[in-house]
């Protein structure tokens, strides 16, 4: 995640980065997901096991998409917001003060046990060089290449006071 | 063996300690690391890095602490490499390839090995 080898061990990183910083609160959304389930309630009682799976589907898609534009901005005060905000940064900065991971240096590995051997060894072939600087620039023109498509607007409007 | 030329030769200046050198072994265990690289055909100098130190230096890396610091960041980010999540990084020595001539790099036991040799019968290359 992140840029090249940003983090040797995926799994772990993984959870850590999925917690939730604040214990979570009653939000504007699961008004959503009641007002769904109530019109699942009045279908005739005949429902079959597709009709279960289906809405457990929903539930579950319910749960985990965060509309954003239904978001009722009636549900946060001024004040609520700017303390939660306060809150999320303090957090911020009690977990940032304990990331040492990315400070501490890997020890080096060992290439080889005859440095000497290796070092008075043939050098590499000049034409291998041209090769690799010829891919290199290739690649480099490749890259320059690259744009971006612009498709749908980038900033969306919330519902906040 | 003997100590006819000189024995090693260390880099003078404030900060090149001998870290890796105690007591009364010092000199022999420094002549034994710099002897194989004494002998390189072609090497205009060469140096031997341990910790981010110079633990010694000759010819045209005497004392050569900046180009020490260079190459042990290029080392150091280039052992993060591994090519289909190997183990090890995929390769046993660095070169870097000048016009003239070429730095060549490798680690062994913690420490980094640098020669600098003279290229042979090459122009420069162009793309």
């Amino acid at each position: 995640m992140g840029c090249c080898y940003s983090s040797e061990n995926e799994a772990a990183d993984q959870e850590e980065e999925t917690k939730r910083l604040l214990p979570p609160a009653v939000s504007p959304t699961n008004k959503v997901l009641n007002g769904a389930e109530q019109n699942y309630h009045s279908v005739p009682s005949a429902r079959t096991d597709e009709q279960a799976m289906l809405s457990s589907i929903l539930a579950k898609t319910a749960t985990n998409i965060i509309d954003v534009s239904a978001a009722d901005s009636q549900g946060m005060e001024q004040h609520e917001y700017m303390d939660r905000a306060r809150q999320y940064s303090m957090r911020l900065t009690m977990l940032s003060s304990s990331l040492t991971h990315w400070k501490k240096l890997p020890p080096l590995p060992s290439l080889t046990n005859q440095p000497h051997q290796v070092l008075a060894s043939e050098t590499v072939p000049y034409p291998d060089l041209q090769q690799v600087s010829r891919i290199a620039a290739y690649a480099f023109s490749a890259l320059s290449q690259i744009r971006v498509d612009a498709k749908e607007e980038l900033v969306v409007q919330f519902g906040i006071p | 063996m003997g100590a006819g030329r000189g024995g090693h030769k260390k880099g003078r200046g404030g900060r090149s300690a001998d870290r890796g050198v105690r007591g009364g072994g010092g000199l022999e265990m420094t002549t034994a690391l710099t002897q194989g690289l004494e002998r390189i055909p072609d090497q205009l100098g060469y140096l031997v890095i341990c910790d981010g130190a110079v633990l010694a230096s000759a010819g045209e890396l005497e004392n050569a602490e900046h180009t020490a610091g260079v190459i042990s960041e290029l080392v150091g980010t280039a052992c993060g490499f591994r090519l289909q999540r190997g183990p090890d990084p995929p390769f046993k020595r660095l070169s870097v390839v000048f016009g003239e001539h070429s730095f060549l790099v490798t680690v062994s036991g913690q420490k980094i090995f640098v020669v600098k040799r003279q290229n042979h019968g090459r122009g420069p290359v162009s793309v």
